[in-house]
């Protein structure tokens, strides 16, 4: 792979979802040159578009930064880092307020200010939608990304793994699907921003795609990671009829002063108290539920706001694209029982950071749902996307000024290691079965680390990982030119596995019942042992798993 | 397979790297229930893995990720339902250059009239 392309600029981001395409602002902004990579194409991928677009912000004149931080430290089960739980509170409003700058439009009330909500877990009307929800947030900092002069957007570009310069990261190697060529992108400063790896879940409400390479990348360049048992379900994604699985309906639409519904047993019992728990509990209602055999014909129960009076009153809160999704596949929300689960929704854990995106590698930086420890063991609704703007934000500005003073250049040694690896996954003749490989990766974490784990269970995760780690590697794909979408399941698979490992291993570690974390055979939360964060760290002889205390 | 548990999928096959012209490929996939186009195209990947397709979706319909052109007219593949026992013609968007079989290049529109395949 010689005369492989190289692109050069101050800061590289890798990712553009809510956080990279903020984060590739925020520099450019302050005057970096800036080229962000994508996967997929932009605003057309990722998890940021499938959300349904809730932000949380300081806005009501009750509420406080400090009220915020409470719920999220409260909500985290004390496991989010307390400067980075601040900071996120205390810049939430700006952050948010901004998003109309570059295009987007927050939903307002009849009287003009914000329209807030008010979901379990949150002190005070908190919540606020974005207009076109997830889409309408991505594609207007999108299209402010293109009007940029500085960012050059890259789309249909898989980075493949990180390069270092001089034991600093001083960008990435990756495949230019649309050329079929490796290129090399070169830069003083990296930002992760790649989401999670929810897709390692059979059950989950997420695109294709998050298969949490950027956090295994960070991993393989020596970052340290915190928390990867950390997954947060939630409570009802839908498992039938098949062509919706994995879109999801409102747990929160459930209460009282909104739709007043519930999800039901086969035998017509109400699964939900309320008023509605928040996520965490209101999902082990759901998992118990369909444990003791009370789920339906496909293993989900049935949420149903059909013959309640409230939801005939606010049947607009259905009138909107993720309804009418649902309405295209033949299904009305409004009187039909749709079939749900839990599933994997969002990851907690992920890459270390401080307040600026600083990972444990100089030179890397990581955003929103790859950076692990802002959350904790649980999530309050809309806080993800209001942190892909603090954050994402904070992690540009923090990128630029750190590509100002270093002057990494790749070694020639990494980017030709880099080049060497990718091209000896080709030349095969594509005998290795991806689909089924990663079907059985994605049984063996559902099962193993789905929202009931022990520890024979996460053994046996960890078994397969194994497995199909080194089958994967193994492989060997066709040449294939342009769009080389074999090889991209090949190594998306070996991420996969990869980040499999580090699930079952941190949830080894976790000898306790926190949040979304919940061991059967350890059902206590043990605050003595455990208001720490679990480890894991790349070792020559694998991975290394710890743990380190929460940052006050 | 009982023809009422089966959906027909005939897909654009094109790499210009080998190909002059696209053609049509046939495959079966088993579905007892309706599926949309862009999933009834991530199962033939899963099949016939060098069969390209986009196959991060929004959840939404809105964000065009799925763009595709299907029995001739142009869709939103992901809120395009197929029944099992019914066929789909599959072929890329025509407002947008092909990359390689459905897939297009959303960088490329075309101008209206265009046809993307040739
Ligand atoms: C169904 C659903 C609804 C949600 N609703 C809400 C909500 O209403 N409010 C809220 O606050 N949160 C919500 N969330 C959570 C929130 O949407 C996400 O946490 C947030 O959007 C993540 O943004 P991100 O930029 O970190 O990642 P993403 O949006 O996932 O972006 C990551 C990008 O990185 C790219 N990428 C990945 N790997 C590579 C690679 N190897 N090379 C190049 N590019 C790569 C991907 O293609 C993608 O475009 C929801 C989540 C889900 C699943
Ligand atoms: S996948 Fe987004 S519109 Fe179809």
């Amino acid at each position: 792979m010689s005369g492989a392309a190289k692109y050069e600029a101050d800061v590289l981001v890798v990712g553009a979802g809510g956080a990279g395409l903020r984060a590739a602002l925020a520099a450019a902004e302050a005057g970096a040159s800036v080229i962000l990579a994508n996967k997929g194409p932009v605003a057309r991928s990722g998890v940021t578009l499938t959300a349904a677009g809730g932000l949380q912000a300081v806005l009501h004149p009750d509420d406080s930064p400090e009220l915020y931080y409470e719920d999220i430290v409260r909500c985290g089960y004390g496991l989010a880092d307390g400067d980075l739980a601040r900071t996120l509170a205390a810049e939430a409003a700006d952050r948010v307020r901004e998003t109309e700058r570059y295009g987007a439009r927050l939903m307002r009330d009849a009287a003009g200010g914000y329209a807030l909500g008010q979901f379990p877990g949150m002190a005070r009307p908190r919540n606020v939608f974005v207009k076109g929800g997830g889409i309408g947030l991505a594609a207007a900092l999108a299209a402010a990304c293109r009007r940029q002069g500085n960012i050059r957007v890259v789309e249909d570009f898989f980075v493949t793994g990180l390069v270092k310069g001089g034991g600093a990261v001083a960008g990435a190697a990756g495949l230019d699907l649309k050329g079929g060529a490796p290129a090399l992108l070169a830069a003083g400063a990296t930002v992760l921003a790649t989401g999670g790896c929810q897709w390692l879940w059979a059950t989950n409400d997420c695109p294709a795609g998050t298969t949490g390479d950027g956090i295994v990348y960070a991993y393989r360049a020596g970052a340290e990671l915190v928390d990867m048992e950390m997954v947060l379900f939630y409570p009802s994604v839908i498992v039938w009829p098949p062509s919706l699985a994995g879109a999801f309906v409102h747990y929160e639409f459930l209460a009282p002063d909104v739709l007043d519904g519930n999800v039901y047993d086969r035998a017509g019992k109400p699964v939900l108290p309320k008023p509605l728990p928040r996520r965490d509990e209101a999902m082990l209602f759901l998992a118990r539920a369909i444990r003791e055999g009370r789920g339906g014909p496909h293993g989900g129960l049935l949420w149903y706001v059909g013959d309640s009076p409230q939801a005939a009153a606010n049947a607009s809160r259905l009138n909107t694209l993720q309804y009418d999704y649902i309405r295209a596949h033949g299904v009305e929300p409004a009187t039909d029982r749709i079939e749900v689960a839990p599933g994997a929704h969002y990851l907690l854990g992920g890459v270390h950071v401080d307040a600026d995106g600083r990972t444990s590698v100089p030179g890397l930086f990581a955003a929103p749902e790859c950076a692990g420890n802002f959350d904790g063991a649980n999530r309050l609704a809309g806080n993800g996307l209001t942190a892909t703007q603090v954050f994402g934000a904070r992690a540009g500005l923090a990128a630029r000024r750190w590509a100002a003073g270093s002057g990494a250049r790749p070694d020639e040694a990494a980017v030709r290691a880099e080049f060497d690896r990718l091209a000896a996954r080709l030349g095969g003749k594509g005998g290795t079965d991806v689909a089924a490989l990663r079907n059985r990766l994605r049984a063996a974490a559902q099962e193993g680390a789905g929202v009931g784990r022990d520890a024979a269970g996460l053994g046996r995760l960890a078994q397969v990982a194994a497995e199909v780690r080194a089958e994967a590697a193994a492989a060997r794909v066709p040449a294939a030119g342009v769009f080389n979408q074999q090889l991209v399941d090949v190594l998306e698979l070996e991420s996969m596995a990869e980040a499999a490992a580090l699930v079952a291993g941190c949830a080894l570690a976790r000898t306790e019942t926190r949040g979304h974390h919940v061991r059967e055979d350890f059902p206590a939360r043990d605050d003595a042992n455990w208001l720490r964060h679990t480890t894991a760290r790349r070792t020559a002889d694998g991975p290394a798993f710890g743990s380190k205390p929460v940052r006050p | 397979m009982d023809e009422e548990q089966v959906i027909t999928v005939r897909v654009y096959r094109y790499d210009p790297a080998s190909d002059k012209a696209g053609r049509l490929e046939e495959h079966k996939v088993a579905s007892a229930a309706p599926l949309s186009v862009m999933a009834l195209l991530a199962r033939v990947h899963e099949l016939d893995a060098t069969f390209c397709c986009r196959t991060a979706t929004c959840f939404k319909g809105r964000c065009g990720s799925c763009l595709v052109r299907a029995d001739g007219r142009d869709v939103f593949g992901c809120t395009t339902l197929v029944r099992p026992g019914e066929t789909v013609t599959v072929e890329p968007h025509s407002r947008f250059a092909v990359i390689r079989d459905v897939v297009v290049d959303f960088e490329r529109p075309l101008a209206a009239g265009t046809e993307a395949a040739e």
